[in-house]
């Protein structure tokens, strides 16, 4: 097999779009329960960085840093086999994979969090009150709004991030897009064509998904101008 | 006999301590090697960018969406198994890994570049033509010198980032740590352990990184507030 016998054959796709697209729903769900715990995750750590307490802050900085510096596939491997094993947690693969994606996600989503609360100043609270508003009425309608628009676009970058990241929980098992290729190729002997097709459908949502954090970014960076 | 075992037992990751060590060595390799393409191609195209011509603009804008909008994950499997086979070229593990890397990577920084060379205030290119250096000597002298003191803390994130993702070319087989790790866990059925070695190990080289970056930006700041130039104006 010296010369190249390999013959493009796109009618695979075809063939195997509502698995490929199966794969796809699965990987999103993945995502959205990661971002889900990261948004959890990161709002614990955010306030815990916050805090006044010396010990409370350090720790959750350390968490952040921790976090963030190990790599999400030794992450994922080492909450599927290495902590589920030791501690006998029986954890499904979906579920290390979201765990995973929800540790990593949760340390960058900490940094935005914090971002956003230290980003409202003192003095609105301050005014928000001396105006008459109870804390709950400053909290809704004076803190939350402005941090809100500091915190919506990077958290769309974050959760492109975990999107992207998502690809990877195949290696545990998951049957994702990347898996359902693999599969699929196995028996076709297509990968070009199957990897090509994943990679574009990839390409396209997190471009679009980015486009639409940037649109927003504009948007609310321009409705602070005016306000 | 299995009672008899300690719970958190490291003696099997004492002792392949050579084996991971030499992946560790082997993804900060693949690590550098990925940069030092990505920052060659970024700043081609970060220059492209900003050129004048249409078609070369709209390339280079292609160009790092693309690499920005995939997955490395992704595009390490259609490289290693995808492209190989259909066009078969038989690419060692290694260089397709790091290639993959280094032209994800570029995408990331020819923004950062661009961003880095359209923050230089244009009254610089403006005195250095006047001057009489041509375009090019003002771009090598007078842009790039400052540009690269505004991209080298975006540049060590993305150098830290490329570090992390060394763990994913094990897929393809590159024998760096996360490979040998996996290997050695399944082999001494002692994954917690190993896993948790080499987060340890990635911890460790993104710290120091980082830490390394940290004291370079502050002797640039340093350096940039004792520079007449930026006081003036």
């Amino acid at each position: 097999m010296k010369t190249n016998s390999y013959k493009i054959d796109w009618n695979v796709i075809d063939k195997y779009m509502p698995e490929l697209l199966k794969g796809l729903s699965i990987t999103l769900e993945i995502s959205a329960v990661g971002m889900a715990l990261a948004l959890i995750f990161g709002l614990m750590m955010a306030v815990g960085r916050l805090s006044t307490n010396k010990f409370v802050s350090r720790i959750s900085n350390a968490a952040v840093q921790l976090c963030r510096s190990i790599p999400l596939f030794v992450l994922l491997f080492w909450v599927y086999y290495g902590l589920s094993l030791k501690f006998n947690i029986l954890l499904t693969e979906f579920q290390a994979g979201a765990l995973a994606l929800g540790i990593t996600g949760g340390a960058y989503m900490a940094e935005v969090f914090r971002g956003g609360l230290l980003a409202v100043s003192v003095g609105q609270t301050e005014a928000g009150l001396a105006i008459g508003l109870n804390k709950g009425q400053v909290f809704r309608g004076v803190v939350l709004p402005q941090a809100l628009r500091v915190v919506i676009p990077p958290t769309v970058n974050v959760y492109v991030g975990l999107l992207k990241g998502a690809t990877i929980v195949s290696v545990i098992g998951v049957s994702d897009m990347i898996y359902v290729a693999q599969y699929v190729s196995l028996d076709t002997f297509t990968p070009f064509e199957l990897y090509t097709v994943a990679g574009l459908i990839f390409v396209c949502l997190t471009l679009s998904i980015s486009g639409f954090a940037y649109l927003l970014e504009r948007r609310l960076g321009r409705s602070r101008a005016h306000g | 006999m299995v009672s008899a075992e300690p719970f958190f037992d490291f003696t099997s990751v004492w002792s392949s301590m050579g084996i991971l060590l030499k992946g560790f060595g082997l993804a900060m390799f693949c690590a550098t090697a990925a940069i030092i393409i990505a920052i060659i191609l970024g700043l081609i195209v970060a220059l492209m960018r900003l050129s004048s011509v249409k078609a070369i603009k709209t390339f280079a804008f292609i160009y790092t969406q693309l690499f920005r909008g995939i997955p490395l994950y992704v595009l390490v499997i259609w490289v290693y198994f995808g492209l190989a086979i259909a066009v078969g070229i038989n690419m060692p593990a290694i260089m397709a890994g790091v290639v993959t890397l280094g032209l994800l990577n570029s995408g990331y920084l020819a923004e950062t570049f661009r961003s880095g060379i359209t923050a230089i205030d244009r009254g610089q290119v403006e005195a250095g033509m006047a001057l009489g250096l041509s375009k090019r000597e003002v771009t090598r002298t007078i842009v790039l010198p400052q540009a690269f003191r505004i991209i080298i803390p975006p540049l060590g994130n993305q150098y830290v980032d490329a570090i992390k993702d060394t763990a994913i070319l094990s897929i393809v087989g590159v024998p760096e740590l996360m490979r040998e790790t996996q290997q050695l866990a399944d082999l001494h059925y002692r994954p917690f352990e190993f896993y948790t070695f080499a987060g340890f190990l990635y911890l460790l080289a993104v710290l120091t990184v980082s830490r390394g970056i940290a004291i370079l930006e502050k002797k640039l700041s340093a350096h940039s507030a004792q520079t007449p130039v930026n006081t003036a104006s």
